[in-house]
């Protein structure tokens, strides 16, 4: 019973902070996002020649919707907007594909803090074949070809200025777990270069990333209906309409709003309503439990499917999670004396210097290379509980659970019995 | 290296335990997932123990795994502190929840479905459906 409420009062702590948190994120200004939608219609009326000018039908919207944008820019010209969030992410690529020029692999790991949480490209109606081409390449789709196709290569900008942080990574050092030396910063061309392979890295689908909504007139009005996803980040997003890369309106802002039960993961990016992933993992810790293989092995690939969660986070989220419940096996067996500490400490050993090397293995693989591994991890799995399921496993495992189950009682009259001598 | 559990001495290889130990640590901990359905048969098939050695021993050694995994992936900023505290209650109440639900069901039958669920999403990670 004791153990019953520990587990409740962890799990309302649990609670509290994820509650907490959310209050602190969801906190954000909206006098801003008034003025900027403000400043915005006061510049629309002018229209002067050679000018693009942008507004926006609402100013916030509730975890997603649709924002309608019109607005005015030279006669003839095609409009491209770029719709971002202000709150940003993590991304990191790892490049191990052979350059062209030299003919070999660089082995570099390129990170950025500052990936907007949400980023979209929206191009000219009259461009969607372009970007459906793009959508038959499957996952070999390429940012850069289709930003280049559409014609939006130059006013691509919002993550082309992304401080990227680029590591030399060693064979030696990813084997003690380095990130590598940090090499100088990269001029502005390859930043933006590299801003976009970290762009598909983080949205995965060229739907995300762009899109041909922008219906436009002769006399130079357009208008464009531009979808917000459910499930984005909370906070202010702008808009900007571009031309070309210099003759641009000015941002306009709008809100997203996001309320409880759906926050935001900060780390990941991602909104969610959390009774989803609650459920998700009481129903795959339960089974994970019943088939003796833990909840990992089901809940890691669903996580990475269902949501848009990057595999890094996923991985180093649902380890931790079970160190509770070792914990607590531990201490049960230590009690009977059911554990021998030298056979545990000296395997535990090695594995504790494999667990040293691993983390960091996650962030060099992709998340096509992730599902790949997992999906043969998962069959080994099945080949060997279908191995426990055989009869001859079952006639073996009948007698060691049995002599299992005696020496367990053994044990536990021992213990019994010394603390009943000791009192 | 001589291991003695409960009056019975027994003989196990530790370079095959330890080779074995490291490679499902850096994969258990390089995708997340738990080692002990690969560390019980290697401890009772590979270094040929008895399942009384094998369970409270081969937690133990996990155990390492678990921490340390958990620090470096902490380390490298792959922690969403909020996810965590989502899934964190769920783990420890199906802790509760599952021994009450395995007093009623066969655990061969959990295995068999077990066995389909997993090729499934196997499959469907490999992309062959």
């Amino acid at each position: 019973m004791k153990r019953t409420w520990v587990g409740m009062l962890v799990a309302f702590i649990a609670m509290f902070i994820m509650l907490v948190q959310n209050g602190a994120s969801a906190d954000n200004p909206k006098e801003d996002v008034a003025a900027a939608a403000a400043e915005a219609e006061v510049a629309n009326p002018a229209k002067p020649a050679g000018k693009v000018t942008v507004q926006v039908d609402k100013t916030s919207l509730d975890n997603g919707g649709t924002i309608t944008v019109t607005g005015t820019a030279p006669m003839g010209m095609p409009v491209y907007i770029e719709v971002w969030a202000e709150k940003q992410v993590r991304v990191s690529r790892f490049d191990a594909d052979v350059d062209k020029e030299t003919g070999q692999r660089p082995y570099r790991l390129y990170m950025t803090h500052e990936m907007p949480a949400y980023y979209k490209m929206f191009v000219p109606k009259e461009q969607k074949d372009k970007i459906d081409a793009a959508k038959k390449e499957d996952s070999k789709w390429s940012l850069s070809k289709v930003l280049k196709e559409t014609g939006a290569e130059t006013v691509y900008s919002a993550p082309a200025k992304i401080k990227i942080d680029r590591y030399q990574a060693t064979l030696l050092g990813s084997i003690i777990g380095s990130r590598g030396t940090l090499l100088d910063p990269m001029d502005p061309k390859e930043n933006k270069k590299r801003s976009m392979q970290l762009v598909k890295v983080r949205f995965r689908d060229v739907d995300k990333v762009i899109g041909a909504n922008v219906q436009m007139n002769p006399d130079g009005a357009f208008k464009a209906e531009i979808p917000i996803r459910e499930g984005l980040a909370p906070g202010a997003y702008k808009i900007v309409a571009f031309v070309d890369k210099d003759t641009k309106s000015d941002p306009v802002t709008f809100e997203n709003k996001i309320n409880f039960p759906t926050i935001y993961l900060s780390n990941a990016g991602t909104s969610l309503n959390i009774f989803l992933p609650f459920f998700l993992t009481l129903a795959v810790a339960c089974f994970g439990v019943l088939m003796g293989a833990g909840g990992g092995f089901l809940l890691n690939p669903l996580l990475v499917s269902i949501w848009p969660l990057p595999h890094t986070i996923v991985a180093g989220t649902v380890i931790p999670t079970v160190l509770f419940s070792q914990g607590s096996g531990i201490y049960n067996y230590s009690k009977i004396k059911f554990i021998n500490w030298k056979l545990g400490v000296t395997i535990g050993l090695s594995m504790l210097a494999g667990a040293f090397i691993g983390p960091k293995l996650t962030e060099m693989i992709t998340l096509a290379q992730f599902k790949f591994i997992f999906g043969w991890i998962l069959l080994v799995l099945a080949a060997l509980m279908f191995w426990q399921t055989m009869p001859a496993y079952l006639e073996k495992n009948k007698k060691e659970q049995a002599i299992l189950r005696e020496f367990q009682r053994r044990a536990k009259e021992s213990a019994a019995a010394k603390v009943a001598t000791a009192t | 290296m001589i291991v003695e559990f409960w009056g019975h001495e027994f003989k196990v290889n530790v370079v095959l335990g330890c080779v074995g130990g490291f490679i499902i640590a850096v994969l258990s901990s390089m995708f997340g997932f738990g080692g002990g359905p690969f560390m019980v048969p290697l401890m009772s098939v590979g270094l040929g123990l008895p399942m009384y050695v094998v369970v409270g021993s081969s937690l133990l050694a996990i155990a390492f795994n678990s921490v340390m995994g958990s620090l470096r992936h902490l380390q490298f900023g792959n922690l969403d502190w909020t996810l965590f505290a989502i899934m964190f209650p769920a783990a420890i109440m199906a802790g509760f929840i599952s021994p009450q639900i395995a007093k009623r069901v066969s655990p061969i039958v959990v295995k068999r479905v077990a066995v389909v669920g997993l090729c499934l999403l196997g499959l469907k990670l490999l992309g062959v459906y």
